[in-house]
């Protein structure tokens, strides 16, 4: 039951062991503490978690985002498609940022040039990765923002940031990250700023354009109702670590972490049948200056057992695709992880 | 993950505090001062700046110098100049019978910074002599210094110098004239070794040696000691900085600390007030910053009108004060209006805050930070103007030292006595790169704050 | 039960300059009785921010009324009227983090109402922060803490405490949640809710979450541009929306239910919410709606009561 899953796929994209540091004011920020997860071709991962879980930093740091210093990647490898990419800029003679891995953030006008036009900014790295003439690169701009289905693209085109809305300027920025052609769409809260009705038209954008190009996304959020809505496999994140993944279904109807219980019992239930109580998860993560020896849920555990505040728990497999970092999972435990699992369809 | 017991997978007790906060307490200040001491710049900044207010306010108590008293014994002397002294009797004219010729140019007796005594041969064909002095030695280009004397008489071969001796090596040049008096080539030089001597009188005079002191003739003494040298006119350059120093830095951070309470009592009336009052008020803020500074500043102090005995601080300081406060005044202002927006502003109106506790309890104490990296800013650009006025002659009016005005002077004798450049100029150098470095160093650290709250 | 508040055709413009204004209440009426919870539901930019801070009086009303226990409030606030409604409306603000003075001490932000009412002495004062502190959640000897050092949802209790400390009866609260994480939104939901009982409040609950809204509040109002589209029971609009508006809303908002999600049809619409410097002309959603009628683009609609169900509308299927 502890055993790895054999890998039957071709997978895109294989982190191991991922652990990234930051020197701070305050001390050492151990905001990620050995991350591991995989991107299958064509199919979305969403990394879930609240605020501070290092959901970000994770992806950041594959992406050669992080400054450094203060960040310090202190562990691990990421491998796309067999190549390392972890501290590099080029894999295969192809620059990773733009080209293999596209990224699309939360705050889009804090990525984009707030001098230069829309269109000029999606055709500018065509002009240097694919060595295209400026009008060819500009009629693909074009192209690419009519695919991100912004009306009247070519007036669009050019056009300065300002001039576009939030959800426009998401539209504009998934664009740009499609303009090469990457292999893998990183999305980092995307919707997150948005207001429902828009994020709805963009998460549908991101599902249209997945279909089309086949890429895999990487979805960040902590809005389980996204997950719900985009994703294939999902990795709940605390503490700087993965502490539940699987196939989204065995996430929401078979939770076995009790973080992963917590949150969803913290959230209301739609159901108009059921007027169920709303259960928070009482306290605040710990402090990742100097985390906690066992598990970093342990505070805030309703399960907690004496062996969580001293060692972290390890992944244990339920299904082949499914595990949970919980001692109450392991072989060991007397507690039978059964009583855990939320009933499915409830 | 070998021997797990079944004890390891007992429930946890519920002892953990749910909201307990483990890292200490800190107030804004605690919190900015802490981030401080970590920036190593800033804090020799700070030890620097304290360090130049003891200087200001205790050195005069330490070093009592009078900055006005000249020492006419050493003019222009550089630090760690020899300052030995011999004791001498009085001058007593020289008497020049029984003196044997026949060696030369020749030094009789011992010369001194009282006299020099020279006696020499006539040289052959000479119609007449001609003493030249110099402090360097004779080279083919025969540049002999300042003339002395002149004799048209082969009869007179002796020559006393007593004017301004120094305890220097000078070279003393007796050039034989022709007919018409022209400059023949065979001259004589030798060089010879002044000493410093004074008599008791002058040393009881000059306060050097008490009257009763019991002092031989052939005594050594110390004259007055001067750390940082003497400028041209003999006085101690460590007190004249100091009471330098005293102007620089009461103009410095008087200045600062008045436009910047006015600048803080405007804004803050404009940005609080808002609408026309503060459009009204805003545009003549604009105005006082359209005026030309430097001619505004020449303007002021020629209507003010320095009189004898006046030393021109007090037009300076308000001239400044009326024309740097807008800015402050302005950065105030945009803190407000953004201070207004904040959730803590309605929460405290709808508890039923009065306008003034508002303003008293949480606009001003949120301004400070700002308000302090402004003064620590304002500080060295004001000092800095100081010194610039000063030192063109528009600022303090002699004999009242300052930063500017020494170095003013000093820049005159730059090349034979850099000294009474290089003090003032380097103390206005540390001065404004100490409250700079504090400055940004301040900024950073209550930035910080700021930013560690999102 | 009787109406504690009653909002008459308020309305809030915002002037620009150059005779451009912002129309970010118009004509909204809007009733809270005594111990009910109204949800107040909207995208950004619809204004209902706008809206329960014009009720406090922390806008100055352009027009329409505000009624609190049937006494007309007055339409600009001076120092001394908010001094005389702080025990009765009291608010509690979306962003913990500008909401509390960071020069202050938490001792001082809670104690703060106390101070400028009854002061009734720094000891007395100290005791009841400290009771206050306790029944949020927090700890005493936080008092001689900073707001920095607490987390946000911590300082959403201290927001809490600061507002709660005066007693009053009704309580605005601007999107409380949003600005917290989803482990973090229960605790402060289930402290509001227990609040509530003990003290009898009443609440104008402003939030964008639609489902949070739900669970909740009583009664549901859903706001667009400046005006109400809808209200009604929280269940009834919730689960039978009537409004296209609503309806949209309601189906744009993703479920953590994967099969439902699944099984749902896209229900996104295209366009954005128009700026409320330009509000267009007839209903304000029609430039959006998937169900627009000619009458929509010219006539503004009224929200009217519905015959059968206990529903406000504004829309011509209704009309």
């Amino acid at each position: 039951m502890n055993s790895a899953p054999a890998n039957s796929k071709e997978l895109l994209l294989e982190v191991k062991d991922l652990a990234v540091e930051f020197d701070t004011y305050g001390g050492t920020v151990q905001a990620v503490r050995g991350v591991n997860f995989s991107v299958e071709e064509g199919k979305t991962l969403a990394i879930v978690g609240e605020s501070g879980c290092g959901k970000s930093v994770t992806v950041q740091s594959m992406m050669g985002l992080i400054p450094m210093p203060p960040g310090r990647i202190t562990s691990g490898s990421a491998r796309l498609k067999g190549h390392e990419i972890l501290g590099r800029t080029i894999v295969n003679g192809k620059e990773i940022r733009g080209s293999e891995i596209g990224m699309i953030f939360q705050d889009p006008m804090t990525s984009l040039n707030p001098t230069m036009t829309i269109g000029d900014q999606i055709a500018e790295p065509l002009q240097v990765h694919r060595g295209y003439s400026y009008k060819k690169a500009f009629a693909e701009a074009i192209r690419l923002l009519e695919m991100s289905k912004i009306p009247e693209a070519a007036k669009r085109a050019r056009q300065y940031p300002f001039e576009f809305s939030g959800g426009m300027l998401q539209r504009a920025m998934i664009a740009m990250a499609i303009a090469c052609k990457p292999s893998i769409l990183i999305a980092d809260e995307p919707t997150t700023a948005l207001d429902v009705t828009i994020q709805a038209q963009i998460l549908d954008l991101l599902q249209d354009l997945q279909k089309e190009t086949g890429m895999a996304i990487i979805l960040i959020t902590h809005d389980l109702g996204v997950v719900a809505r985009m994703a294939d496999e999902v990795a709940v994140m605390y503490a700087g670590k993965i502490v539940e993944h699987g196939m989204v279904d065995d996430v929401f109807y078979r939770s076995a972490h009790p973080y992963t219980l917590g949150l969803k019992d913290a959230m209301p239930n739609n159901d108009p049948s059921l007027q169920h109580e709303l259960k928070p998860i009482e306290g605040s993560p710990p402090d990742l200056f100097s985390p906690p020896q066992g598990c970093g849920y342990t505070a805030r555990c309703p399960y907690a057992m004496q062996i969580c505040s001293k060692q972290q728990g390890e992944n244990t497999y339920l299904t082949e695709h499914h595990f949970s970092r919980c001692w109450l999972h392991n072989s060991a435990s007397p507690n039978k992880p059964d009583q855990l699992y939320f009933k499915e369809g409830a | 993950m070998t021997d797990l017991s079944l004890a390891d997978f007992q429930p946890l007790e519920p002892g953990q505090e749910i909201h307990g906060i483990s890292r200490p307490s800190q107030s804004y200040w605690q919190d900015a001062w802490a981030r401080l001491k970590v920036n190593k710049r800033a804090l020799v900044s700070l030890y620097l700046v304290i360090g130049l207010l003891l200087f200001t306010i205790a050195g005069p108590w330490v070093w009592t110098v009078d900055p006005a008293q000249q020492d006419l014994d050493q003019v222009s002397r550089p630090p760690g100049a020899d300052r030995n002294a011999l004791i001498v009797a009085d001058y007593a004219p020289w008497q020049t019978e029984g003196l044997s010729f026949g060696e030369g140019l020749k030094v009789v007796g011992d010369p001194t910074t009282q006299a020099v005594k020279l006696k020499w041969d006539a040289i052959p064909g000479a119609n007449g002599h001609r003493i030249y002095r110099n402090i360097f030695p004779i080279g083919p280009e025969r540049s002999y210094g300042i003339p002395r004397a002149e004799f048209f008489d082969n009869r007179v071969v002796t020559f006393e110098d007593r004017l301004d001796l120094k305890a220097l090596t000078y070279y003393y040049v007796l050039v034989p004239l022709g007919p018409r008096g022209e400059l023949l080539d065979n001259y004589e030089v030798i060089e010879v070794d002044v000493h410093r001597v004074t008599t008791i009188v002058e040393a009881v005079d000059r306060g050097l040696i008490e009257e009763s002191a019991n002092l031989q003739i052939g005594d050594e003494i110390n004259l007055d000691w001067h750390p940082f040298g003497t400028d041209y006119l003999g006085r101690d350059l460590l007190a004249r900085l100091m009471a330098g120093a005293r102007v620089s830095l009461f103009i410095g951070i008087g200045a600062p600390f008045l436009f910047v309470l006015f600048g803080v009592f405007y804004g803050s009336i404009a940005g609080f007030v808002g609408g026309r009052v503060d459009q009204v008020m805003m545009r003549f803020a604009d105005f006082v910053v359209a005026l030309p500074f430097l001619l505004f500043m020449i303007l002021f102090k020629i209507s003010f009108g320095i009189g004898p005995g006046e030393s021109g601080v007090f037009p300076m300081l308000v001239a400044l004060v009326v024309l740097m406060w807008p800015a402050t005044s302005r950065l105030v202002r945009g803190q407000i209006l953004q201070i207004r927006e904040q959730g803590y502003i309605h929460a405290s109106q709808l508890l039923g805050a009065p306008t003034r506790y508002l303003i008293l309890r949480h606009m001003i104490p949120n301004t400070l930070g700002v308000v302090l990296v402004t003064i620590t800013f304002a500080i060295p650009s004001a000092i800095f103007t100081e010194a610039f006025l000063s030192f063109i002659g528009m600022g303090v009016a002699p004999p009242t030292p300052s930063w500017g005005s020494m170095s003013n002077e000093g820049i005159k004798t730059m090349l034979t006595t850099p000294h009474e450049l290089i003090f003032p100029a380097l103390f206005i150098s540390i001065t404004v790169l100490a409250f700079n470095l504090l400055g940004d160093g301040l900024r950073d650290a209550l930035d910080a704050r700021m930013r560690n709250q999102e | 039960m009787s109406n504690l508040l009653e909002v008459v055709e308020l309305t809030k413009f915002f002037d620009m300059g150059r005779n451009q204004r912002v129309h970010a209440v118009e004509d909204v009426s809007l009733t809270v009785a005594e111990k009910e919870i109204v949800g107040l539901v909207g995208e950004s930019g619809s204004g209902k921010s706008t809206f329960g801070k014009t009720v406090l009086g922390l806008h100055d009303k352009t027009s329409g009324q505000v009624k609190f226990r049937g006494e007309v409030l007055p339409q600009k606030y001076q120092p001394k009227d908010y001094r005389r409604l702080a025990t009765n409306m009291q608010m509690i603000f979306q962003d913990p983090y500008s909401s509390l003075n960071p020069r202050m001490t938490i001792g001082e932000i809670v104690g703060e109402g106390l101070k400028l009412h009854e002061n009734p002495g720094a000891s007395v004062i100290k005791e009841r922060v400290a009771l206050w502190l306790e029944k949020v959640g927090l700890q005493p000897d936080h008092m001689s803490r900073y707001p920095h050092e607490f987390s946000g949802g911590q300082r959403q209790r201290i927001g809490i405490a600061r507002a709660m400390i005066l007693e009053p009866e009704f309580v605005v609260c601007d999107e409380p949640i949003s600005a917290l994480d989803v482990s973090v939104q229960a605790q402060v939901i289930n402290l509001l809710g227990e609040l509530k009982e003990s003290m009898g409040l009443t609440l104008l609950f402003i939030a964008h979450d639609l489902s949070m809204v739900r669970y909740v509040s009583d009664r549901m109002a859903v706001m667009y541009l400046g005006s109400l589209v809808e209200v009604g029971k929280s269940d009834e609009v919730y689960f039978d929306p009537k409004h296209p508006y609503t309806e949209v809303l309601i189906g744009s908002n993703p479920e953590p239910d994967p099969k439902l999600e699944r099984s749902r049809p896209s229900t996104a619409i295209q366009g954005e919410i128009p700026s409320p410097v330009n509000v267009p002309a007839g209903c304000r959603f029609a430039n959006r709606c998937p169900k627009v009628m000619d009458v929509c683009k010219n006539v503004t609609p009224q929200l009217i009561p519905l015959k059968d169900v206990d529903r406000q509308v504004a829309c011509h299927l209704y009309q």
